[in-house]
């Protein structure tokens, strides 16, 4: 009686810290992500301001209607393959770069250039949208005026053409993000075991073997975990890189419109809760689908390296 | 040793949460010490706080200034209706969203502007149903506006909202720099037409060839739907994304983009833009008007104006640049439903003090020193008055520098006729502009408004086809052979046909009634 008691305690008085410690982190997730998790019920609601959130009448699933009419088919397309694209450029030259990096060697090198890989993550979308502006406006643009009157072209008008658009903004984004992503890559590289490499330069394995023999190989988890994260939100767009940069200019509808800024497009006039809700509602569900069957799938082909 | 760690670790919980405690508590407290203010004050008699959310063009005050004019308005409003009012200042391009945000999110606003968002206002049941309250609360301001203008804000028989009392036709007008005109020799009287704008813009063009004749008004619009036709009634639709409009006084809902109208300003569009006579960026510049205006290389640009050519040219010179800038009108004021409701002021749907929030707005219409003080501020800080009646910015100060000042709000709040006018400005305006109130053609379904709840979704995607082409179609940058068949395809997939057609339904039952009265 007495010792189950104790060891009782001892349980308590072991996690109880801890807990303690951890609380202000739960309550912070709780406050943050699950008490507006009530919103979900605006999503099946006509909103009307006067009668509130639970007031309001429900209206099925008549707020999702907009976004599976046809012609929202080509956003839902953009989004998904324009994270495609991201994903898959973005992981290889992020651990690219991150290779390149460890080889540097000199730490003061290592950092010049993480630094200067980093600084582009740190303006914003609107400051970006503006450099991107300077290269590019038809007028006044750098591209325009030095490039291409250089090699004797024909200036282009850059925010009404479509077709160039994929090209820029997948440029742009991996500019702006590339440092960030690498950084990542760089700390499970420094994790590996440098007795691994001694072993492998004994054995006589030049750099590039070492490289896609070691370091590769143990970059796998890490880049599974980062895929799996990603394709979480492959409904989802970096609102700043469509709405900003192409200077949410008409022309470009066709390559640049994303569910998020097809959402605020549409929704700007209205005004409409509902709408808005439907549409996030809508984008979580289809991630956490994808989470779950990629992660399956991840699984069965791999299953120490499955996430859950 | 172990027990040292743990005391350790709780020691550090313990403190962790009494941080996060603390930091809730430091909020906590400034929040108590201002309703503990409130308490104060209500404790020698009550009066109910109505909070004022207005939309200003100008620099926001800090909130000691935003006090003294609180303050000096409260002096009069206890006195009269026995109400304390709490000023919101919100930056107009913020507005909207800042005031549906905080009525969603339960902050206390009690009055605001519709900011041409009327139906949605009410749709979405942000507006208070005046109707009952309106002849015990704001009697007078009833009777300052007519019964015509009062019932542009009515929806279903219901009062929503009370329009901003001011000049309400908004008169085309070419704005154009003086000293180029003159140099050229340009007699821009005789500009009447976008004809004749047109020969105008070549003629600098060839004396300037590094010069754009054209700047857009607003990013993607150089205004010339104006010029479509003289009478369009957007039927309480957004000026920049007409879905369904009423042309030349007839009571059927047309398709705007299907007209040769339509069309002929596209090519006309796509002339200038060829021709280098308009910014080529202008379908996608974010630069206003009046930054453009304010470099060496730009002529002119269209908009709709409420005041007098010669007035409205003299109040924007500062605004760009200081160059001499010169008006001349070339089409003429058309009233409709949105032209009046889109600025009207209502009470939130969730105000607590929803009587007294209007017994302010009456104020706002009828007590000259209320609408001044929150135009201006306070006398001889932030403005003199001269002998004849003209306001002006104290020595040595401008709009930027003074302490308060909503001038360039002059017009969104309450009742224009009563705030002191501009000095530069000239009194016979006023003449002007309430003689185009009564000249302007009036739109048949004049106090029509459209409740678009029915067909939100393909209003959504309208909204978004329209956003899509309308901007590079009206400013040249696409070729409208090619691009208008398909932006009209691409609006009849997205279901204008069915806005069009409920339109002509609700337009039809509101004919019927006004009619069977």
């Amino acid at each position: 009686m007495k010792n189950k008691r104790v060891k009782k305690n001892r349980g308590l008085t072991k996690s109880g810290p801890l807990l303690l410690i951890a609380f202000p982190g739960i309550l912070y997730l709780f406050i943050n992500n699950y008490i507006p998790m009530f919103g979900v019920f605006l999503a099946f609601k006509d909103y009307n301001f006067m009668k509130g959130i639970f007031g309001s009448d429900w209206c099925g699933f008549q707020n999702f209607k907009y976004l599976f009419r046809q012609d929202a088919f080509v956003i839902i397309r953009n989004t998904i393959l324009y994270n495609l694209v991201f994903i898959v450029i973005g992981t290889i030259l992020a651990i690219l770069v991150a290779v390149l990096m460890c080889e540097l060697g000199t730490k003061s090198r290592v950092k010049f250039f993480q630094s200067s890989l980093l600084l582009p993550n740190l303006l914003s979308w609107v400051v970006i949208g503006f450099i991107g502006f300077a290269f590019l406006n038809a007028d006044t643009g750098f591209i325009n005026n030095t490039l291409i009157e250089f090699f004797g072209g024909e200036k282009i008008a850059w925010y009404t053409t479509p077709k160039y658009w994929p090209a820029i903004l997948t440029l742009v984004y991996l500019w702006k993000n590339l440092g960030y992503m690498s950084i990542i890559y760089m700390a499970s590289i420094a994790g590996i075991d440098k007795s691994i490499y001694e072993a492998a330069q004994i054995d006589g394995a030049a750099k590039l073997k070492q490289i896609s023999h070691i370091t590769i190989p143990m970059l796998k988890p890490t880049v599974i975990v980062l895929m799996l994260l990603a394709v979480g939100r492959i409904f989802y767009s970096d609102f700043g890189l469509f709405y900003q940069v192409p200077m949410n200019s008409g022309a470009l509808y066709d390559v640049t419109q994303t569910i998020d800024t097809y959402v605020y497009h549409g929704i700007m006039e209205l005004n409409d809760v509902g709408m808005s809700a439907a549409a996030g509602l809508y984008q979580s569900i289809v991630g956490f689908i994808l989470v779950v069957s990629v992660n399956a799938l991840v699984r069965k082909f791999d299953g120490e390296n499955a996430l859950f | 040793m172990r027990n040292v760690k743990k005391i350790f670790s709780v020691l550090l919980a313990t403190v962790m949460i009494f941080g996060l405690v603390s930091c809730g508590k430091s909020t906590n407290n400034s929040s108590g010490e201002a309703s503990s203010n409130d308490v104060t004050s209500t404790e020698k008699v009550t009066y109910d706080k109505v909070v004022y959310a207005y939309a200003t063009f100008n620099n926001i005050p800090s909130s000691e200034v935003l006090n003294t004019v609180e303050e000096a308005i409260n002096q009069i409003t206890r006195e009269k209706i026995g109400v304390e009012v709490e000023l919101m200042p919100i930056g107009i391009a913020d507005y909207s969203s800042t005031v549906s945000l905080s009525l969603q999110g339960g902050d206390q606003i009690d009055v605001f502007e519709s900011l041409g968002d009327f139906n949605t206002s009410v749709s979405s049941g942000m507006a208070y149903d005046l109707t009952d309250i309106i002849d015990t609360c704001a009697a007078e301001t009833k009777a300052t506006l007519s019964e015509d203008i009062l019932a542009s804000c009515i929806q279903n028989e219901r009062l929503y909202g009370i329009p901003t009392y001011k000049p309400y036709a908004l008169t085309p007008m070419v704005i154009y720099k003086q000293e180029i005109a003159d140099e050229l020799g340009i007699d821009m009287s005789q500009v009447k037409s976008v004809e004749d704008l047109t020969d105008v813009l070549r003629s600098v063009k060839t004396a300037y060839p590094d010069m754009t004749p054209v700047v857009p008004a607003q990013s993607g619009n150089p205004n010339m739907v104006l010029l479509v036709s003289d009478q369009i009634d957007y039927l309480t639709d957004d000026y920049y994304s007409p879905k369904g409009v009423l042309m030349d006084d007839s009571l059927v809902v047309a398709d705007l983009y299907n007209t040769t109208k339509f069309e002929d300003i596209c090519d006309l569009m796509r002339v200038w833009y060829e021709e280098n006579l308009i910014l080529q960026d202008a379908a996608t510049t974010t630069s206003t008007a009046s930054e453009l205006m304010s470099s060496d290389n730009t002529f002119c640009y269209v908009a709709s104006y409420s005041y007098p050519p010669e007035d409205t040219a003299a109040s924007l010179e500062a605004q760009c640049g200081g160059n001499k800038l010169g008006a001349v009108q070339i089409g003429d004021a058309y009233l409709d439903t949105t032209s009046i409701n889109a600025l009207s002021w209502m009470v939130a749907s969730n105000s607590k003090v929803a009587e007294s929030a209007l017994k302010f707005i009456n104020l706002t219409f009828t007590d000259q020193d209320i609408i001044n003080l929150l135009i201006y501020g306070i006398k001889d800080r932030d403005y003199v008055l001269d002998a004849d009646g003209y306001a002006s910015y104290p020595e040595g100060k401008d709009a930027a520098s003074v302490d308060y000042t909503a001038q360039l709000s002059c017009g969104t709040l309450g009742n224009y006729f009563l705030m002191y006018p501009m000095s530069g400005t000239s009194k016979d305006s006023l003449v002007w502009e309430e003689e185009q109130n009564q000249l302007a053609a009036k739109s048949p379904a004049m106090g029509f408004t459209f409740d678009s709840s029915s067909v939100k979704t393909e209003y959504t995607a309208v909204s978004n086809v329209i956003q899509q082409y309308l901007p590079s179609l009206l400013c040249g940058s696409v070729d409208p052979d090619t691009v208008l068949p398909e932006f009209r395809d691409r609006l009849e997939t997205a279901g204008l046909g069915a806005i069009i057609s409920e339109k002509q339904k609700q337009l039809d039952n509101w004919a019927t009634g006004v009619i069977g009265e």
